[in-house]
């Protein structure tokens, strides 16, 4: 059996981004395998452990993607293919670019990150499945093989619920909190992923979403402080009140 | 272009990894360690477990066979975490150091082997009671007896001295010949006569195990033996030149803890009507911490360089030691008092800053022996 995780490089929380001319500037900035993908390489590795077969990573990106395949092998997976372009993609565009591949590597299942916690988008893994003709199950919790690698049992979260499902491999699946407890790439896995395979195939996609001006939201304080010396409970009541009606938290 | 100071990806993927470890293993437990003055299993189980432990043991052997750059890499980040805790791999590798130096293959495969399958520790044990800097004088007995030698005496402030699966032990078997009667035996847990008492009421590095060895008419197999009869003092000397550079990646590592700890601080922190850190005196605290960071680091990793390349270092091991203990205890000492009153409570962690790097200015050679070292090169040619 095969199992593939498609990852992406993202910036960490907390790296601060600069604007220049118009483009984020990733210079500086701490570039991770992006969280939601960590879960799907996990999962790909512990499916390897207990079916057999290979955990291959697959990723779409410039050349710096290949530091995030690299925490992948360590991470224990086996080998990678890294579609090198430098130009900027939209998810659909990116999807039918990586269909080609996926579809030669014939996989028993393709995981990937829920959400691209970059552009916060929640395309990319639909957008495969679609490319590819294949079912999605999203938001995807937990997953066990039936039929020796026929069918799939998953549990994926719904918008005010869960249901759980069997669905015909192979199959797309996107990842979600609560799926696994990523393990840490050991010093031993990182000497070892240096020797590992990446397989570099050079694309020429054009995007069909044409990138012209990116900002980064300011938020702002508004600095308001309620005394709550002289009485209370109005000052509470007047917390509530800012809470529900300004802030709309509550 | 001979020279570059970037590191290889390789170096950068197990610096994120240490770093990643201390933030989440060691960083949340250090408080509760330091405290309970525990030595912390479930910690050096999972280091063994990502790879981090006795990571110094050649392949060949069943280790990953790291450098001193990347030794010096990842004790500043483990250290970050808590010194305290990271002196528990630290003091392992010194034990290992002795054996890799000086230790022939067999005695490699039969010691390293224990060390490598499951989470394990090493020590090494040169202080006595009645001296230290002055390791020459030491008066842990060693008589030969057929294929033995019958040990006798006191070693102290021996770091993982009860927990270690083997120490190597420094001893004598003519007092009168000074360092020129010194033997280096690897005594291994367990062997009848040999007892270690866990020393309490440390100021710091309290998650550090420290031991008092004793040893009572101790038979260690003349196998055990490392190098000749006499090569002992020069194996010491030469595997403090080695294991000092971590220490002063240690230092690093809790400055940088420092500058971060009041770096916070100062950004939330307000006096007057504006956060503390929008005031000059503030500014040039942080300020002289970086500087002393940066340095200590570049130097540090230059010590670890002259190491990797088999280049004379003993005097760099010894300028990196004494600088970097000395700026992070500066550095720990200026967050306490960026952090005023707060800073004095174990419920922030910059008091234990200080308390933990006190340690080291003092042990793999007090900082005083360590200008001993620098004068002599100096001087010598």
């Amino acid at each position: 059996m095969k199992f593939i995780a498609v990852i992406r490089q993202v910036p960490d929380n907390e790296a601060k981004l600069r604007i220049e001319g118009g483009r984020v500037n990733y210079e500086g900035a701490t570039l991770i395998l992006d969280q939601m993908d960590e879960w799907g390489v996990e999962e790909v590795i512990r499916l390897k452990e207990q079916y057999g077969g290979e955990a291959v990573i697959v990723a779409l990106g410039p050349e710096r993607f290949e530091e995030a395949i690299r925490t992948a092998l360590a991470m224990g997976a086996d080998r990678g293919v890294h579609l090198v372009t430098e130009a900027s993609l939209d998810p659909i565009t990116q999807a039918q670019a990586l269909a080609d591949t996926l579809r030669d590597e014939a996989p028993t299942l393709v995981f990937t990150g829920g959400q691209q916690s970059d552009w916060d988008s929640q395309a990319l893994g639909p957008a495969i499945a679609e490319a590819l003709g294949w079912p999605v199950v999203t938001w995807t919790t937990s997953l066990e093989l039936e039929g020796q690698g026929a069918y799939a049992k998953a549990k994926h979260d719904l918008d005010e619920g869960a249901e759980v499902v069997r669905v015909a491999l192979p199959a797309v699946f996107t990842t979600q909190q609560g799926l696994n407890e990523p393990r840490y790439p050991t010093l031993p896995g990182i000497m070892k992923a240096k020797k590992k395979e990446i397989r570099k195939v050079p694309i020429a996609f054009e995007g069909k979403v044409e990138t012209l001006e990116q900002t980064i939201q300011e938020r702002r304080r508004l600095n308001k402080v309620i005394d709550g010396t002289k009485d209370p409970v109005a000052a509470a009541d007047e917390l509530v009140r800012l809470l529900h009606e300004e802030a709309k938290v509550i | 272009m001979a020279i570059d100071f970037s590191l290889t990806d390789e170096q950068k993927q197990l610096q994120a990894l240490a770093r990643r470890f201390a933030r989440e293993q060691i960083a949340p437990v250090a408080g509760e360690y330091d405290r309970k003055e525990e030595v912390p299993w479930p910690v050096i189980e999972k280091l063994f477990e990502v790879g981090l432990l006795n990571a110094i043991i050649p392949e060949e052997y069943g280790g990953l066979g790291l450098s001193m750059l990347e030794e010096v890499i990842i004790g500043e980040e483990l250290a970050w975490g808590c010194m305290g805790i990271y002196t528990i791999p630290m003091a392992s590798d010194l034990g290992i150091t002795p054996v890799l130096l000086a230790g022939s293959h067999e005695q490699k495969s039969r010691f390293f082997g224990q060390l490598t399958e499951k989470p394990a520790l090493a020590a090494f044990a040169l202080s006595e009671p009645g001296n230290g800097s002055d390791a020459a004088a030491l008066r842990t007995r060693a008589v030969r007896d057929g294929d033995h030698y019958i040990l006798n005496g006191t070693k102290t402030w021996i770091s993982n001295g009860g927990e270690a699966e083997w120490v190597v032990v420094f001893a004598t078997v003519n007092p009168e010949a000074r360092h020129k009667g010194v033997v280096a035996l690897v005594v291994e847990k367990g062997t009848p006569g040999f007892k270690a008492n866990k020393l309490h009421g440390k100021m710091g590095q309290r998650a550090s195990g420290t031991y008092e060895l004793v040893f009572e008419d101790v038979r260690v197999p003349a196998a055990n033996l490392l190098g000749a009869e006499g090569d002992g003092f020069k194996i010491a000397m030469n595997t403090l030149d080695k294991t000092r550079i971590p220490v002063a990646a240690g230092s690093v590592g809790v400055a940088r803890r420092a500058l971060d700890e009041a770096t916070k601080y100062a950004r939330e922190r307000e006096a007057f009507g504006k956060p503390i850190a929008e005031f000059q005196a503030i500014q040039f605290k942080l300020a002289e911490m970086l500087m002393g960071i940066e340095t200590a680091r570049a130097y540090t990793y230059y010590a670890a360089w002259l190491t990797d390349r088999g280049l004379p270092q003993a005097h760099a091991a010894a300028i990196a030691k004494a600088y970097a203990s000395e700026m992070a205890f500066a550095a720990a000492n200026q967050a306490i008092q960026i952090h005023g009153g707060y800073g004095y409570m174990h419920e922030y962690p910059v008091e234990k800053l200080l308390r933990d790097v006190k340690l080291n200015q003092i042990y793999e050679g007090t900082n005083e022996i360590q200008r001993l070292i620098i004068a002599r090169h100096i001087l010598k040619g």
